[in-house]
């Protein structure tokens, strides 16, 4: 062939990879695009879903509450039950946490930790009740706990369930921990909450074993 | 002459374009494919990252448990069906509430049914429930302060107790009742009652998720400290022996036992000591006074079904004759687990066989660990000079490391001459302490071929399920080898059952409606070995016929079912046999893991036996644990099987971690997801290609402006 044709030949490889590696590209720097936007994107969807929840308790709790006052007026019936207390849901908007300092606001999910309930917002890992007070919640390090990183001690988080209790805690301390390392107390002075995320922040890799825990102490 | 044709070079550059741009842009796919896939690769280190944690067992319990356990069992043989009522007493000497779970072995073929909690003195009844129901039922009672017990099956031989809420100084009884059949081999009559799980390597390539490691760690237990002796978990028998015929020959081979007369055909078997460690397998066997009996049959109607328990001997005679030239695989385990007597035992197995071989036979030999060596790279001739070859090979085995049994089947399976008309058996020495059985019954399943696979149990506490169910997924059959004593009478009694032709293609017919029978497809027979049938039908009445053949020749046996005698066990010991099938069913492929579970779940429901899927469950319903006092979990330990070295097992086995504190009994652990979307790294890699990209368009641009000028 001749210098010419070479020289075309050359050309050629290198417009061929060149376009190739703009396409590669641009297809990875879409889909990293996409996980913010739809992290948010899903935020505002349970945001709109959660405000629903709140409001069809509260009315379902009031009609209870004055059907008990009439039916107190006339024959009790036998067997009534009592006022049931709302059991939170299994799935979908659980809670709403804020953080007032930071003007952040998510809303956490009921249901297993996994990948695609994460991309949406933060999980329940453990839900705190009479027996066991520890709440410990997990979401994504780059998107809903992103805060987490400027969190400070004596920072106030208020986490309102669906079923309209409210919960205030505040900020005492931080650990860095392994991932199969984390314990919690079975029995401690107070209801705490631990917000779960990874670390680094910032980090640009999926994956590593290491975990940010911000531990609040209920105060109301 | 054309130099340039004009058309055909103008189409040629433009298809080459075409060419061109589309394989640009299949590269591009790819690499965009790559470099996402990448990021998700990553996920799956975690799991496995868990599995470390798993290799290192439960740990070694270097102090005497808080609860103290004691079981006894009391034993009811009517006939060809044992009945038998374990009772566990778990006593609380700290002064704190806790809670005991227990890992404990049963019969493979047995049924468990009952469920009583006994507290103080009131006597709870169990109920089955589905699995998840029960453990929720379980784990309410717990955390409201009420006592509660749960029994759970992982494996048809392994059963776990839970018990909640036990106050200080207090103790609860759970009593399980359940039900298995006699197992006859050769006139003689055998009861094996486990008594210890022994420790489980588990091969770090089945945790491939959270739900393989967490069935992985529900199949061990910590092992306790041999400094802290053998009184841990004492365990009393007594048996009360009524086989329908006079026996003789009681005897029990690895426990002193006295043996009372209760009758002219009865018998009450006690162990000598009162008690003993639960360290190994306890074993009854009894031969009759008279001639032996060859048909046992035994029938139960339950709603609108009728079931049968058919035990029948061929009475066929079989002559030896010249047997063919056949091929001899043998593999024999040399882990950790087999360090002590149990490798003195296989050796010495192994040895027996060896000189057993005539030198038109093949052979070969396999021995593994967690790596594997083949003696020769094909079955060879059983030549003198071969011969020693293995028996030096063999004498220079120690034991040592973990058991990564499924290599070592692969290569045994595999088959020179598929098309061969020949035998060719596959004898497996092993105690089968590992994790990953159905993996085992699946690799036979599928790539079995003509092969028939011999296991032989070698140890004080050998996994009996593992290989009972291989010898049955291999169309052979198995035995046990408790200690070196047991090694010529065993090993000379299997070799020669495997020289016999046994009766194949069985199938059975019954006047009076179809039958479902279990097992599904009725297994071929060896000498000495009865057909044990269990079926359901409608109307079960009239004759019962086996038709069969011998070598070549066909054989047949007709039993009339007026003969039988009523048993309230039948239906269970059928449904347990069924569930049997349908998880051969599921590790062949056949179906699908739901659709199994489903129908495991169905038969425990319907029949109320203990399955993987259905569990016992007993609540009290009194609170009895007071506000504000904490509940501690403890895992019972479990003895070291008798004749185990422990130091063989830790050396370089599955390591037992040295210095692994439990966690302060404050804090409870618990593990976190991956919560990193890694979408930065995304954004940077895609930036770097596209300005790679455009660095290299710029230079064309540049070079073809170049051109164009010049």
């Amino acid at each position: 062939m001749s210098a010419a044709g070479w020289h075309r030949g050359a050309r050629g490889v290198i417009a061929a990879a060149s376009l190739a590696l703009c396409i590669a590209g641009l297809g990875s720097v879409t889909q990293g695009v996409a996980v913010p936007v739809r992290a948010g994107l899903a935020q505002d969807g349970l945001a709109r879903e959660f405000t629903r929840r709140l409001e069809s308790h509260r009315t379902t709790l009031a009609t209870q509450q004055a059907a008990r006052g009439q039916a107190i007026r006339r024959i009790r019936p036998v067997g009534a039950p009592a006022a049931t207390a709302l059991a939170l849901p299994a799935s979908g908007p659980i809670a709403r946490i804020t953080v007032a300092r930071l003007g952040v606001e998510e809303i956490v999910l009921a249901g297993a930790a996994t990948h695609e309930q994460l991309a949406r917002g933060p999980a329940v890992l453990k839900q705190g009740d009479a027996a066991s007070p520890v709440t410990v919640l997990a979401a994504h390090r780059d998107t809903h706990f992103l805060f987490v990183r400027d969190l400070l001690a004596g920072d106030e988080i208020t986490l309102q369930y669906v079923t309209g209790t409210e919960e205030r805690y505040r900020v005492v301390r931080f650990e860095t921990v392994r991932w199969d390392t984390f314990s919690y107390p079975r029995d401690p002075a107070r209801p705490l909450l631990a917000l779960a995320t990874c670390y680094p922040f910032g980090g640009a890799e999926y994956g590593g074993p290491w975990r940010r825990i911000a531990w609040a102490e209920r105060i109301t | 002459m054309l130099l340039h044709p004009p058309l055909r070079p103008m189409s040629h550059r433009e298809t080459r374009k075409r060419l061109s741009v589309g394989t640009i842009t299949l590269v591009a796919v790819v690499i965009s494919c790559l470099v996402s896939t990448h990021a998700r690769a990553q996920d799956g280190q975690d799991p496995a990252a868990g599995g470390a944690l798993m290799l290192q067992g439960k740990g070694l319990a270097s102090a005497l448990p808080a609860v103290r356990l004691g079981t006894d069992m009391d034993v009811t043989v009517s006939g060809q069906i044992l009945r038998v009522r374990v009772t566990q007493a778990f006593r609380n000497t700290s002064d704190k509430w806790m809670e005991a779970t227990y890992l404990y072995p049963l019969p493979d073929d047995g049924a468990v049914d009952t469920l009583k909690m006994v507290v103080g003195q009131r006597v709870i009844l169990g109920k089955i429930k589905r699995r998840q129901e029960a453990r929720e039922i379980y784990d309410q009672a717990k955390a409201e302060g009420r006592k509660a017990g749960l029994v759970e099956s992982d494996r048809p031989n392994l059963f776990r107790n839970s018990v909640a809420n036990i106050g200080p100084g207090e103790t609860v009884l759970i009593a399980i009742e359940y039900q298995a059949p006699v197992r006859q081999l050769g006139g003689e009559f055998a009861m094996r009652l486990p008594l210890v799980v022994g420790p489980r390597y588990v091969p770090p390539h089945s945790l491939t998720d959270g739900a393989a490691t967490a069935d992985a760690a529900r199949v061990i237990a910590p092992l306790a400290d041999p400094a802290l002796g053998r009184s841990l978990n004492p365990v009393s028998i007594t048996v009360h022996l009524a086989p329908g015929f006079v026996p003789a020959n009681v005897i029990s081979p690895y426990h002193k036992i006295s043996v009372v007369e209760a009758g002219p055909a009865e018998r009450t078997v006690t162990l000598a000591a009162g008690e003993e460690p639960a360290d190994r397998d306890f074993e009854l066997r009894w031969r009759s006074a008279s001639a032996d009996p060859t048909i046992g049959l035994f029938r139960q109607t339950l709603g609108n079904q009728q079931y049968v328990m058919a035990t029948i001997t061929p009475q066929a005679k079989v002559e030896p004759g010249q047997l063919a030239p056949r091929e001899m695989i043998f593999v024999i385990d040399n882990s950790g687990s087999m360090s002590g007597e149990s490798m003195a035992a296989a050796k010495q197995s192994l040895l027996h066989a060896l000189g057993t071989l005539r030198p038109e036979d093949r052979f070969n030999v396999i021995r593994f660990d967690d790596t594997m060596t083949q003696l020769f790279e094909h079955s060879t001739l059983a030549s003198a000079e071969q011969i020693a070859l293995a028996r030096r090979f063999t004498e220079g085995l120690e034991a040592a490391g973990g058991t990564e049994m499924l290599p070592a089947l692969k290569a045994a399976l595999i088959d020179d001459h598929p098309e061969d008309p020949g035998l060719r058996q596959v004898i497996f020495l092993t105690d089968g302490s590992i994790s990953n059985e159905k993996e085992m019954m699946a690799e036979i399943a599928a790539k079995a071929g003509r092969s028939r696979v011999f296991m032989v149990g070698i140890g004080s506490a050998p996994n009996n399920f593992l290989m009972h169910r291989m010898a049955e997924t291999g169309r052979g059959t198995y035995t046990n080898i408790g200690d070196g004593a047991e090694v010529m009478a065993r090993m000379t009694a299997l070799l020669n059952r495997l020289t016999a032709p046994a009766v194949r293609e069985l199938a059975v017919r019954v006047e009076g409606s179809a039958l479902s029978l279990t097992p599904e497809r009725l297994p071929d027979l060896y000498a000495g070995e009865p057909l044990v049938l269990l079926g359901r039908g409608d109307r079960i009445e009239g004759r019962l016929v086996v038709t069969g053949k011998i070598g070549n020749k066909p054989w047949s046996q007709s039993v009339d079912l007026g003969r039988s005698v009523e048993s309230p066990s039948v239906a269970r010991l059928w449904a347990n046999r069924k569930i049997g099938d349908v998880e051969a069913q599921r590790w062949s492929g056949q179906l699908e893991s739901e659709a199994a579970d489903a129908a495991i779940a169905e038969l425990g429901l319907t029949y109320e036996i203990v399955t993987t899927q259905t569990s016992l469950v007993a609540v009290d319903e009194t609170p009895a644990r007071p506000d504000g006092a904490r509940l501690k979990q403890e895992e019972l330990p479990l003895l070291l099987p008798k004749g185990w070295d422990f130091d063989g097992l830790l050396g370089r086995d599955a390591p037992l971690p040295a210095a692994s504190a439990p966690p302060p009994e404050q804090e409870q652990m618990m593990e976190l997801p991956q919560t990193a979307t890694g979408f930065l790294g995304a954004i940077y890699r895609g930036l770097t290609l596209l300005g790679l990209g455009l660095v290299g368009l710029m230079t064309l641009r540049r070079r073809h402006v170049v051109e164009l000028r010049s």
